[in-house]
């Protein structure tokens, strides 16, 4: 590395690609929240507990996601 | 008729074996890749030539990507990287050649004669972009389990900070992974089966009646320029996610404040100077 060590050298063509993945990631995290707790209410017979616990978890994964990609980009 | 399914259609058996046309479309990237890879390293000259320079390009644009962003470790993971952008824009760029998806065996299929082409883009597959999306997320923990050691990298995954939000904070952590991968392959399996989708209605819209047969010399002809760009784009997408993801697996370590090296990385290979692509 040269003098400008610790500046930011992520070009823009790396954003992009951030960007493309974190819209799709949200919607992901979200059904497989709420997949994975259809699955396990149908194989309990709980429906619907699982199936909210699972949502609320799949909302929560979707809101760490953009933490987790706000915090590196701050860090950056 | 030109029929796009979203299953790939098997042509043969071998054994316990399914071979489907996407099988092939893959395979015949791979070939293509390993005969210019032969060719590249007999022909190739310090003084590069048209044709090398040509060939290099696209090898040197996302060499000098990864090398801007890739931190210090940026020569370990390069040639995946690239052997990843390389792959799918082969496999992408060879779907659009007259003949693939369009030549194949006529079938009878309820009652409508569809045409089961003998070769198809690899990515129009999801088995294709799960399973490169899988040695992508391979990668990433393997390099992150380097950076970080088993243990710290488990404690990293597995228990959150404070520790009495670990109950709640761990599935979510795990679901936030476990999206990287169905991202990584979902997207590019939409984005490439979407592109064969709107080819094959393109052709059919304007091959549909007489009077609008002209058409189909030029409107399927725009939509093969667009799926060039979209081809490379997708490519450079995967590409560049999977490098950001190790990334960011390895700069885990340095944020932590761990100072051990578990890469076993000499320290003049991780302080090289950033030149001599991989």
């Amino acid at each position: 590395m040269g003098p400008d060590q610790g500046k930011d050298e992520r070009p823009p063509s790396a954003n992009w690609a951030v960007a493309f993945d974190l819209g799709l990631r949200l919607g992901i995290s979200v059904i497989l929240g709420v997949g994975g707790g259809l699955l396990v209410d149908s194989w309990l017979h709980t429906s619907p507990i699982f199936t909210l616990i699972g949502m609320v978890l799949g909302i929560g994964a979707a809101m760490y996601t953009i933490w987790d990609v706000a915090r590196q980009s701050m860090r950056r | 008729m030109v029929h796009v399914d979203i299953a790939a259609e098997k042509l043969f058996a071998i054994g316990p074996l399914t071979v489907t046309n996407s099988m092939i479309g893959a395979l015949l990237a791979s070939i293509l890749l390993l005969l210019a890879a032969r060719w590249f390293t007999r022909r190739s000259g310090i003084v590069p030539s048209r044709g090398q320079s040509l060939i290099e390009l696209p090898i040197e644009l996302l060499a000098g990507i990864v090398r801007g962003t890739g931190g210090k470790r940026w020569r370990q993971f390069a040639p995946l990287i690239l052997a990843i952008f390389l792959f799918v824009l082969t496999a992408n760029w060879l779907s659009l050649l007259p003949g693939v998806g369009t030549v194949g065996l006529a079938e009878e299929v309820d009652g409508k004669r569809i045409i089961v082409p003998f070769v198809r883009a690899g990515a129009a597959d999801l088995n294709f972009t799960l399973g490169l999306a899988l040695i992508s997320f391979v990668a990433f923990i393997s390099f992150g389990l380097r950076a970080n050691g088993v243990r710290g990298y488990l404690k990293e995954l597995l228990i959150a900070e404070p520790a009495y939000m670990t109950p709640l904070l761990t599935p979510i952590h795990l679901i936030s992974e476990l999206s990287r991968v169905i991202s990584l392959s979902m997207r590019l399996f939409g984005n490439v089966f979407a592109g064969e989708v709107l080819l094959a209605t393109m052709l059919a819209l304007t091959t549909a009646t007489l009077f609008t047969l002209p058409l189909a010399f030029v409107v399927p002809g725009v939509f093969v320029g667009l799926e060039l760009l979209f081809g490379l784009v997708q490519a450079l997408v995967f590409a560049l996610l999977s490098m950001t993801y190790i990334t960011l697996a390895i700069a885990e370590h340095r944020q932590h404040g761990s100072s051990d090296d578990h890469s076993g990385a000499a320290p003049e290979q991780a302080t090289a100077p950033a030149h001599g692509a991989a």
